[in-house]
């Protein structure tokens, strides 16, 4: 034969085995679809805002319809109370657990209780948003950064360091949220303990800081007017109100931004195994994860993702970053120390 | 006897479940440790200084909110009980509407009302005065109790009504015409006459504060300060500690259990009715120059109870900022259809809540009616301990009964929790005093000689009981339904620890809500469930044509 | 000891004139009665003289001072009086000392050991003696209204009203009290005003009666007077039982009715008007018939219904040829049997023409 022949011959039998195993996946992904619809639903447990998380879910359910998104949405802390008080009590409801507190992955991985599974197309993430062993992978990834109110104060009298905060010509006026209840807040807590030691807290209450729970409420707050500087929480929701037109602008402060990646896992008792797959698969898509960018303001791992111009980038901000295994090992420290300064 | 005894064996078992079961579990394990029997929680609890400070936190509120419920509630059952004061009608119906509010929305409308920097109140005020300080502030101790009180007092508001009516007029004119003026008769006749109903306004008024968990929640917390509720609450957040959260709990029933026991002997010693002849009839005293006055007064207190906040709630329902004027652009029905169309918990919380409302009322109602008319016709020896246990729940705050039912049935061979039968439970067994105690009065106005004279005529008892009893006594029993229905749909203290993601009842999502800080969908929410508390309201007036207070028109 | 005068006394209820117009004077020291049934306006008349009520229409005089009329009502507390509830209104909080001390509390110049000693001595009057430290609640219905009339009287008011004090005990020891009452005021002489509808207890107890009708004085005078002299049909019937006969007057000093002719003591009634009589039941008297006239008015009957009462007779008798029927209350000997034939005797005095002849 010639070689052109050849070539020809290798490039068909190429094509055919092609042809062959993209329909071999395509049969598998079918038969996935057919069993999770079978089983009708998908149990997930979220901290995601109440907004987004209901977004994502009628993006899958129009994508896949026939299997339902039963979205139950609370604070990460409250999330895992949840899990380990239904499983004492052997109830085995959720599918996928979402929390932004690496360190519960940490904990339910040693407990067993989480499914190795890894979602399509997230080898090319970075290495913050991968566990080593494969059991839970970052969704999304925001930082902590300050907010204030654009009627009480011009950009130049916003504070522009965590230090900055401390001043007390801010007493009365700062609002905080609570690592008892929210991942996000931990690890903010955690890094600025890091950074300035535990007497920065200590200086921040004697400033009355008002005490909300939700991560996504110290911006809700501070819109409104209520209070009118923020000293934490997930700059997500702040760029969604801002972009509603509230009266509130984010201060990324030089010292550095606690970066906040939000870990997802499949439970390994899940009583709907593949609708959960194919739910995860679907939140680590170019799309779910553009839309997560696009409307809500968040930072993802998925590289061909496009940021709005008005917010920074991850790589021009200084981050700081807590490893998943000092955040749980810490946890009890971090909630106590925080009642002890802020009294609840 | 022996048909007796089957109903008496139903009645002490359910009696013992409902109640024995869930406090065993508690003290047993409040005491118990891993080598034993132990007092080591006990031990943890006293000498930690954040619960010792929630616990003088919870007696100073207490002790506030029982104050200021008789200094709210006394004048206000005077002047409509007792004299010439415009509109008493609507008063009354007001201090209704202030009864059936749960506490927990009053308290969120009235921060958006007095939040110091957002509040409606505070940036009016700021706008009429210059001021940069807020007037009100209301995330502070006396914050909270004023919210406590102020749907706190139609408790002693009743008393006091109902032992008014009580005391013939003869009494007061009897004082006056030997010479003694108003005032001096109001000193030394009325006062004393009804010291016992205020003294036992105040008892209950002071359980109320002890029991609440969602006003302290919402006020409280942020402000960076505890209750013994919201401490035990906290106690079973990741990692629980139920150990200590029963050790909590346990002073908590025990105080309650006493102010009981001293309420019912202040009332039960001197408990003055009428002495002597006939008479009776009640005559107004009239107010003079000083009628509309005391109508303003009533109206300023019923509109921080009724007017602002529902107002607040109403505009927040259909505003996009709630802190911004209702301007045209600020109109939307967004909070409405995020509510019942995106919110996937909404929904399944009101047909849950729906659902355990109506359970828990049917299989109530049957129950204190059954109970009661066995308690009252004496039908079992024993009679007094039945009615003795359908009422001793109200010995346990709401948030105790929580933590008991909780111990009891995440564990085998029951295990409830993660059902809606451990909510049922709870609300059964808490709503069962007062359906029991409205049983109790409606057959008590069933004189047995109705149910004698068609026996003597030759009627069986089971005949009689569907002919002339069940006639008689069906308006009685719809309002125990009713009322077991309005405490259920508006319960939170014991629904926040037993409630599971697919067992959400409304007033667990309004407070979720609060912690995303959705006012739009609260308000919402808020509407509705005193949207059904009213229309059962009504339900119950047309059945019992009188008002809920026990008042008669 | 002042006196009470009510004049043209009005008050109504909505359209109804519960007192309408009524005048009446209590002399100083007298115990008048307020007679009547249930709705009369007596209760009513009592709380206007109280000063519980404001007159639409009319004055209230006690002595010199007016003390109520259309523009102006001294109050209560300023009237002098006391007050005997029906129901004792006795407080239930004090002690029977207490109750019986508080009007004292108001009279200026009396130090607290005068009280004491008064309300002592007033206790020992209405024989309560060692009473003083129990509660109204441990006391009997009798017990208690004499607490509620030394409360009363401790005071030494100027005028003392009683609303239908006696009406709660029962019938043995209601017949106590009302001598009880009758003794007490003659002891202390106050101007008393007693209500009642019980019109045994009234001739008992008072001085004088005044029988209200719909919210007027219908009669007013001693229990010998109302009994002997009732003016109206509604008196005459109220007070005691009698025999009322319509008739029309023949002559000056005769009625007929029917068949039936009747002289009567006075010799003013105009012929060919309508008359009515009032003639008492113990007032005829029985015999056999034929029984000699002498004077007196004659009438032949029979016996239709004969009722043994123990200390008399109760007899309906048919008169013949009439159509009346009259009762008779006769000693129990001689007894007529049901069906005899008899004689009825009435003195010409007895046979009292009504002055006011009112609708019935």
């Amino acid at each position: 034969m010639s070689k052109r022949s050849m070539t020809l011959a290798v490039a068909v039998v190429a094509a055919l085995l092609a042809g062959l195993v993209a329909n071999g996946a395509a049969q598998t992904q079918d038969a996935r679809l057919e069993a999770a619809k079978k089983e009708g639903k998908v149990v997930w447990y979220t901290s995601l805002v109440l907004p987004s998380a209901e977004k994502v879910a009628k993006l899958f359910e129009a994508a896949y319809p026939g299997v339902k998104v039963e979205v139950h949405r609370t604070g990460s802390q409250r999330i895992l109370q949840r899990v380990m008080q239904e499983l004492q009590a052997n109830i085995k409801n959720v599918d996928v657990v979402h929390t932004s507190d690496a360190g519960h992955f940490v904990l339910l991985k040693e407990k067993k209780l989480l499914a190795k599974y890894t979602p399509a197309g997230v080898e090319a993430f970075p290495a913050g948003f991968k566990d080593r062993d494969g059991y839970y992978y970052g969704l999304r990834a925001t930082v902590n950064a300050i907010t204030y109110n654009t009627k009480a104060m011009s950009a130049a009298e916003a504070p522009k360091t965590w230090k900055d905060l401390l001043d007390p010509k801010w007493k009365g006026k700062l609002v905080t949220a609570h690592p008892g209840y929210s991942g996000v807040i931990a690890t903010h807590v955690l890094a600025l303990v890091h950074l300035h030691g535990w007497d920065y807290f200590k200086a921040l209450a004697e400033n009355r800081v008002m005490i909300v729970q939700s991560a996504n409420d110290p911006a809700t707050v501070v819109s409104s007017g209520e209070r009118i500087v923020a000293v934490n929480g997930g700059d997500y929701s702040a760029y969604q109100l801002k972009k509603k037109g509230n009266p509130i602008e984010i201060v990324y402060p030089r010292e550095g931004v606690p970066l906040v990646v939000s870990p997802t896992a499949i439970t390994s008792f899940a009583p709907h195994p593949n609708a959960a797959r194919l739910f995860t698969d679907f939140t680590f898509t170019r799309e779910c994860q553009q839309v997560m960018a696009d409307s809500e303001g968040l930072y993802t791992g998925h590289p061909e993702v496009t940021y709005p111009a008005d917010k920074p980038k991850l790589n021009e901000l200084k981050l700081l970053t807590v490893t998943p295994e000092e955040l749980e090992k810490r946890n009890e420290e971090l909630k106590k120390r925080f009642v002890e300064f802020f009294g609840a | 006897m022996d048909r007796s005894l089957p109903v008496w064996i139903f009645a002490a078992l359910s009696l013992v479940v409902l109640m024995a079961l869930p406090l065993g579990w508690l003290g047993w394990l409040s005491v118990s440790g891993e080598h034993g029997a132990t007092l080591a929680h006990y031990r943890d609890v006293f000498t930690d200084v954040a619960l010792r400070k929630a616990l003088w936190n919870t007696v100073v509120l207490a002790f506030w909110v029982g104050l200021v419920s008789v200094a709210l509630g006394a004048p206000l059952a005077w002047l409509t009980a007792r004299t010439d004061v415009p509109a008493p009608g609507l008063i009354r119906g007001l201090v209704l509407a202030s009864f059936v509010t749960p506490p927990f929305l009053g308290a969120f409308a009235w921060v958006m009302l007095a939040g110091p920097n957002a509040g409606i109140l505070n940036t009016l005020w700021r706008s009429v005065t210059g001021f940069g300080e807020p007037l009100l502030n209301i995330f502070t101790m006396p914050g909270l109790i004023f919210i406590v009180s102020i749907y706190t007092f139609p408790y002693v508001y009743i008393m006091v009504a109902n032992t008014l009516a009580l005391i013939a007029s003869d009494l007061e004119e009897a004082a006056a015409i030997l010479g003694a003026g108003r005032l001096t008769v109001a000193r030394t006749v009325t006062l004393p006459m009804v010291l016992p109903a205020l003294a036992s306004g105040f008892i209950l008024a002071v359980l109320q504060a002890l029991a609440l968990f969602g006003s302290p929640a919402i006020l409280a917390l942020p402000a960076g300060f505890h209750t013994v509720t919201t401490q035990i609450w906290s106690l079973f957040q990741f990692p629980p500690k139920v150990e200590q959260a029963a050790a909590f709990s346990i002073p908590l029933l025990l105080a309650t259990a006493l102010l009981l026991q001293v309420q019912k002997r202040v009332l039960g010693r001197r408990g003055y009715a009428a002495v002597g002849g006939k008479g009776g009839q009640r005559r107004t005293i009239p107010l003079g120059r000083w009628r509309w006055p005391a109508l303003g007064a009533c109206l300023a207190v019923m509109a921080c109870a009724i007017f602002l906040p529902y107002g607040v709630l109403a505009k927040a329902a259909f505003a996009r900022a709630w802190a911004q004027p209702l301007s045209r652009d600020n109109l939307t029905l967004g909070n409405f259809t995020f509510t019942f169309f995106e919110y996937g918990a909404t929904r399944d919380a009101i047909v849950n809540t729906l659902e355990l409302g109506v359970m828990t009322a049917c299989i109530g109602a049957v129950m204190v009616a059954v109970l009661s008319y066995v308690t009252n016709r004496r039908l079992v020896v024993g009679h007094q301990l039945v009615a003795f246990l359908a009422l001793a729940p109200v010995v346990v705050p709401g948030v105790v009964l929580a933590v008991g039912l909780f111990i009891a049935y995440t564990r085998p061979p029951f295990v409830l929790y993660g059902t809606l039968w451990i909510l049922f439970l709870a609300y059964l067994t808490k709503e069962m005093p007062v359906g029991y105690a409205q049983a109790d009065a409606t057959f008590r106005a069933i004189p047995a000689d109705l149910e004698d004279a068609g026996r003597v005529l030759g009627a069986g008892r089971l005949r009689i009981l569907r002919e002339i009893t069940a006639p008689l006594a069906k308006s009685g029993i719809i309002a125990a339904w009713c009322f077991i229905f309005i405490g259920v749909i508006r319960e939170l203290s014991a629904s926040i620890l037993l409630f599971t993601p697919s067992t959400k009842v409304m007033s667990v999502v309004i407070f979720d809500l609060k912690e995303e800080g959705q006012f739009g969908a609260i308000s919402v929410l808020g509407l509705v469930m005193l949207g059904l508390t009213f229309a059962t309201v009504a339900l119950v007036q047309a059945a019992l044509g009188r008002d809920v207070l026990g008042t008669r028109k | 000891m002042p006196g009470v005068i009510l004049k043209s006394l009005s008050k109504r209820y909505g359209a109804v004139g519960a007192v309408d117009g009524l005048s009446l004077e209590v002399k100083p020291g007298e115990l008048l009665a307020l007679l009547g049934p249930s709705g009369c306006g007596k209760t009513t008349t009592l709380r206007l003289v109280a000063g519980f009520l404001a007159p639409e229409a009319g004055e209230i005089w006690v002595g010199d001072r007016c003390l109520s009329s259309p523009a102006s009502v001294v109050p209560p507390e300023r009237r002098r009086m006391a007050m005997i509830f029906q129901s004792y209104a006795l407080w239930p909080h004090m002690t029977v000392a207490q109750n019986v001390a508080y009007g004292l509390r108001f009279k200026p110049g009396l130090s607290r050991g005068d009280r004491e000693a008064r309300v002592r001595e007033m206790l020992r009057v209405v024989q309560l003696a060692g009473y003083e430290g129990r509660y109204p609640g441990e006391l009997s219905g009798g017990q208690q209204q004499r607490v509620a009339v030394a409360r009363a009287l401790v005071v030494e008011p100027e005028i003392l009203l009683l609303d239908e004090p006696l009406s709660n005990l029962d019938a043995n020891l209601r017949e106590e009290m009302r001598f009880e009452i009758r003794r007490l005021h003659e002891t202390f002489g106050n101007t008393t005003l007693y209500v009642t509808h019980d019109q045994g207890e009234a001739m008992v107890i008072s001085d004088r009666i005044a029988v209200l009708k719909a919210g007027k004085v219908a009669q007013a005078g001693t229990a010998d007077d109302l009994y002997h002299r009732p003016r109206t049909r509604f008196v005459a019937e109220f007070i005691g039982r009698t025999n009322v006969l319509d008739g029309v007057a023949v002559a000056r000093d005769t009625v007929a009715h029917g068949n039936v002719r009747l002289r009567v003591a006075t010799a003013d009634l105009e012929p060919g008007a309508r008359v009515a009589l009032s003639i008492r039941p113990h007032q005829l008297r029985l015999g056999e018939p034929g029984d000699a006239a002498d004077g007196a008015n004659a009438l032949r009957g029979t016996v239709r219904r004969a009722a043994f009462l123990g200390d008399s007779v109760d007899y309906e008798i048919t008169v013949a040829d009439s159509d009346l029927v009259l009762r008779a209350a006769a000693a129990p000997t001689p007894r007529f049997e049901v069906g005899a034939a008899v004689g009825l005797r009435i003195e010409p005095a007895a046979c009292v023409p009504l002055a006011e002849s009112d609708p019935r």
